[in-house]
Order: C-alpha cells, then sequence, then structure tokens
C-alpha cells in the first residue's frame, strides 16, 4: 500500500480571500483571512482599491474648486463632510456666515446623518439573512434623498455649502416636508423593533459578537458610534461644538460592552436625536440672509495651518490644511473615522468565526472609499 | 481650561518649555502645539498614551528644505488636542511609533508611501493605499502638477 495513503490528514491554515466583491464588503474591501477551519486565525484588509488621491487633488485645486471632492470621500454622509470643509476654510479666513445658513447646514446634516444611518440599518440586516427591513430603510431614506435634492439638487454627493453660506434659501415645502418626515420616521420605529431589534435569530448573529471596548478602541483610534457603543459619549458635536450644536437639546446615546448590538442601538438611538434636532432647528430658524453678500470664490486663508473636527455618521472627521498664502492650500489632509475602526478589525476579527466575521464587518459601518480616499 | 494643564505642563518639562505653545483659545484648532526632537519623539507620546490620550492622525508636510511630521493626539473628554511637531530631515528616519500607539501602524504606512519618510523598526512597512509596486511618492512635491514648493520658513516664519 503507498505509505502516503497511511499518513494521517493534517489540519493545516489556509487562506480565504473575503472581498472585495463581497456584498457584505460596501464598497471594495478585501480582507486576507487565515482560516483554522471555520476559526479566523489572522485577518488582514486590503484596502487602496478607490484610490483617488483626493489629498493630491486638494493641493491642485483652489479651495473652491476643492468642495466638490468632499462629499465624495465619504459618499454616504457627503453633505457633513462639505459642512466640515466649509468650516475648516471659513474659520482660516474669518468668514461670517449668516445664521440662517447655520441652522440650515445643521438641519441638512442631520438629514444626512439619518439617511446614512438607514441604509447602515438596512444593509446590516441584509448582511445577516434579512431582506425585507432593507426595502423599508430605503424607503424612508428616499423621503431623505427627495428633500436634500429639492435644495442641494443633488442626491448623494451634494455640494451645498458655500464660504459665507449655502447655495439655495429653503422654502417652506422643505421645512413641511422635514416635519412630515420626522413623523414618518418616528411611526417606523415600531416596525424596525418588531421587524429587527426583537428578532431572536438577529439577537443572535449580534449579542456579544466583536467586541470592541474602551481600551481597544483607544489604541487603534476608534471613534463615532463604535466608540460609543462601549460606553465612551465621545462626539464632537458635544465635546467640540461646531456651528450651532451648542444651542440644541440633545444626547448622546451610548452602549456598555460595545458589542454588535450596542454598535446596532447606538446608531438606532442617535437617529432618534438627530430628529430632534432637526425638530429644534426646524422651530428656531431664523429669518434673513443664506448666504453672505460677498460671493467668496478665491479666498486666500492667511499663512499657517488649521484643523477642523467634526462628527461625520461615521466618527471623528477632520480637515488639516496648511495655507502658504495662496489661492491653493498647500497641504490638505483629511482624517477619516473609517480608519481606526477599520484597522481596529485586525485584532477584533482574531479568534472568530467567518459567519462572525460578516456580523462584525457590517456592524462597524465602513465605508471604504472614505479610508481610500 | 485647568484640567489640561497636566499633560502640557508634563511636556514642557519634558520638551522644554519653549517648544510648547499653548493656544487655550483654539484659535486653530488646537489646544497646544509641541514642537520635538528625533530624541523626544518617544516620551513625549508615552507621556500623551500615559494621560489616556489617542493618536488621531499622522500628517506629513513636504517642504524645499525639510521634512515635518504632524502627529495629533486628543483625548476623550474635555477637547485637548495637542500637536506634535517633529522636523525630519530629507533622508532622516523616523523611529516608529506603532508600539505605543497601534493605529501608527497604518498611519504610518501612508505616510511612508506618500511623503517616502521611513520608519525605522516598523513591522510591516508597505504601502496601504498604493499598488504594491509603487516606486513613487505622490504628495512629495516635485511629483504632479504642483502650484508651489516652498521653504518652511516661508510658512511658518
Amino acid at each position: 500500500m503507498d505509505e502516503q495513503l497511511l499518513e494521517p490528514v493534517r489540519e493545516n491554515i489556509y487562506q480565504l480571500n473575503l472581498g472585495p466583491q463581497h456584498p457584505s464588503t460596501h464598497g471594495v474591501l478585501r480582507v486576507l483571512l487565515k482560516l483554522d477551519g471555520e476559526y479566523i486565525v489572522e485577518a488582514e484588509p486590503v484596502i487602496g482599491y478607490g484610490h483617488r488621491g483626493h489629498e493630491k487633488m486638494g493641493e491642485n485645486h483652489t479651495y473652491l474648486q476643492f468642495m466638490p471632492n468632499t462629499s465624495r470621500m465619504d459618499y454616504l454622509s457627503g453633505l457633513i463632510y462639505n459642512h466640515g470643509y466649509c468650516l475648516a476654510v471659513e474659520k482660516m479666513c474669518g468668514i461670517e456666515v449668516p445664521e440662517r445658513a447655520r441652522y440650515i447646514r445643521v438641519i441638512c446634516a442631520e438629514l444626512n446623518r439619518i439617511s446614512s444611518h438607514l441604509l447602515w440599518f438596512g444593509t446590516y440586516v441584509m448582511d445577516l439573512g434579512g431582506f425585507t427591513p432593507f426595502l423599508y430603510c430605503f424607503d424612508d431614506r428616499e423621503q431623505i434623498l427627495d428633500l436634500l435634492d429639492g435644495v442641494s439638487g443633488s442626491r448623494l454627493t451634494y455640494s451645498y455649502c458655500r464660504f459665507g453660506g449655502v447655495n439655495r434659501d429653503v422654502d417652506d415645502a422643505f421645512v413641511a416636508g422635514a416635519r412630515r418626515f420626522i413623523a414618518r420616521l418616528r411611526s417606523r420605529w415600531v416596525d424596525y423593533h418588531n421587524l429587527v431589534t426583537k428578532n431572536v435569530i438577529f439577537i443572535h448573529r449580534v449579542r456579544d459578537v466583536g467586541i470592541i471596548d474602551r481600551d481597544l478602541a483607544l489604541r487603534f483610534g476608534v471613534t463615532g458610534p463604535n466608540l460609543r457603543a462601549a460606553g465612551v459619549a465621545y462626539d464632537l458635536r458635544k465635546i467640540e461644538p461646531y456651528e450651532v450644536y451648542d444651542r440644541f437639546d440633545f444626547e448622546v446615546p451610548i452602549g456598555g460592552k460595545g458589542d454588535a448590538q450596542d454598535r446596532y442601538h447606538v446608531r438606532l438611538a442617535e437617529m432618534e436625536q438627530s430628529c430632534r434636532i432637526i425638530e429644534q432647528a426646524i422651530e428656531a430658524l431664523p429669518a434673513g440672509r443664506f448666504r453672505n453678500e460677498y460671493r467668496y470664490q478665491h479666498v486666500t486663508p492667511p499663512k499657517g495651518d488649521y484643523y477642523l473636527g467634526f462628527e461625520s455618521a461615521r466618527g471623528a472627521t477632520g480637515y488639516y490644511l496648511v495655507s502658504d498664502g495662496s489661492r491653493y492650500p498647500y497641504r490638505c489632509h483629511i482624517r477619516v473615522p473609517s480608519f481606526g475602526n477599520l484597522q481596529v478589525l485586525t485584532e477584533v476579527l482574531k479568534g472568530t468565526m467567518v459567519a462572525d466575521a460578516i456580523s462584525i464587518l457590517g456592524s462597524v459601518d465602513l465605508v471604504i472609499p472614505e479610508i481610500d480616499r | 481650561m485647568a484640567t489640561n494643564d497636566a499633560l502640557i505642563e508634563q511636556l514642557r518639562t519634558l520638551v522644554g518649555a519653549p517648544a510648547v505653545t499653548a493656544d487655550l483659545d483654539f484659535s486653530r484648532g488646537i489646544t497646544a502645539e509641541v514642537r520635538v526632537t528625533l530624541a523626544q519623539l518617544w516620551p513625549a507620546l508615552e507621556a500623551c498614551r500615559d494621560a489616556g490620550y489617542f493618536l488621531e492622525t499622522i500628517t506629513g508636510l513636504d517642504f524645499v528644505d525639510t521634512n515635518e511630521l504632524v502627529y495629533q493626539v486628543n483625548r476623550y473628554e474635555p477637547r485637548c488636542r495637542i500637536a506634535l511637531r517633529l522636523l525630519c530631515g530629507k533622508d532622516q528616519k523616523v523611529p516608529t511609533v506603532s508600539d505605543i500607539f497601534s493605529s501608527a501602524l497604518w498611519q504610518e504606512r501612508e505616510v511612508w508611501e506618500f511623503f517616502g519618510i521611513r520608519f525605522t523598526d516598523h513591522p510591516d512597512l508597505k504601502p496601504l493605499l498604493l499598488p504594491e509596486d509603487t516606486d513613487f511618492h505622490p504628495l512629495q512635491k516635485d511629483f504632479g502638477k504642483v502650484h508651489a514648493y516652498r521653504r518652511r520658513d516661508e510658512i511658518y516664519g
């Protein structure tokens, strides 16, 4: 008999490519998994498929020309990125913004945050095998896209903010539409909780899965809902209030142990808080100009650098701009929250099962083009 | 903001008082700016970690006469963003800080591929966003279309 046939089967560690086309890798993420049976020994995210060189483009464009790029990094919360970029340049140049514009920006940014969370909610549940909630979420999200489309002219990559204001004023139809949307979304919570939150299959897929605790988050610079799920109330809208966020009464929802279930609950609770901010902002929306009389086109900030941190839908984001006094920034660096949120998975995925990896990847809400820039 | 003072005072004794500029008005988006030398980088960042700070971002800057690295650390509450600035020569290598902050593992890879600044003792220094066989550094100012290539003192005086 052949000697080889008598040798016992040796279990080897083998590699598996997750992505870049897997539906649960949102964008183009590839994770190189080293597996021992069903268990992950090592996970190495391979990124860069969506690298477009936004930071280099920032140096080649004037401050205003770079505006459309900002909403194409995190395409799910483009308006928040837009908003942050405007704030950074305005702070550098000392441009005053009319009160009405500041409220409009907050309303639109929060609507955008809800739409981003809704998309996450739908796709996450779809990753876990439930198709129906996805349709509900896209139905709701569509209402926001219509509202923002009406006011900014685009559905996804908004370039709505301008230095010293916003591009167009909001009308009564927008305000009424936003009110109607909030009432509608609130009536949906019951459906969402019945369909998903209390679903026993869902609970077993997310409870105690992918725990990111405070220490791990600190080491990897994890921010946003993923950090808040670990019980740290770190939200730049509260800690470092920019724009007019300090005038609104809202809470920062936090979780406990930082598993996928906590992240789920934090994001759901955040949508409700965004609704509260929008309601207050609509109530207090002042009359007046929506944009400065002077239209800033070629701004020349004074020499030096400026960092502006703001809270996007995924966490603490920041623009680091260096000006040499000309119309072009000397350096334009963007701190993106998904960077740390993805990197932490190299630790979290170790020792988990492949099926849980899908649940964990979905639960941290990654937008890969934001990391690739 | 008295609560900010502990770490900033500690950094003052570590790197010398003239190298620390505190800006409590937050007029440039940071609470304090600390100029560090190569030898001071590790102890300074270790002090930040021990005080409960996290590494927000590492950025490179390319000037005609020098490279510069900006390490930004922050903490959860209350806000206290500290920028540590390290001047490094064009061919100088910088010790990795990935043992202090794990997030530096990727951020240093990014700085290396885009600026060509090498980090010593980094366990896995390969391109992060660019293709694996890339042999150029796109954010260096002599690459592609560039509007101005300046000396550091032209901007920071």
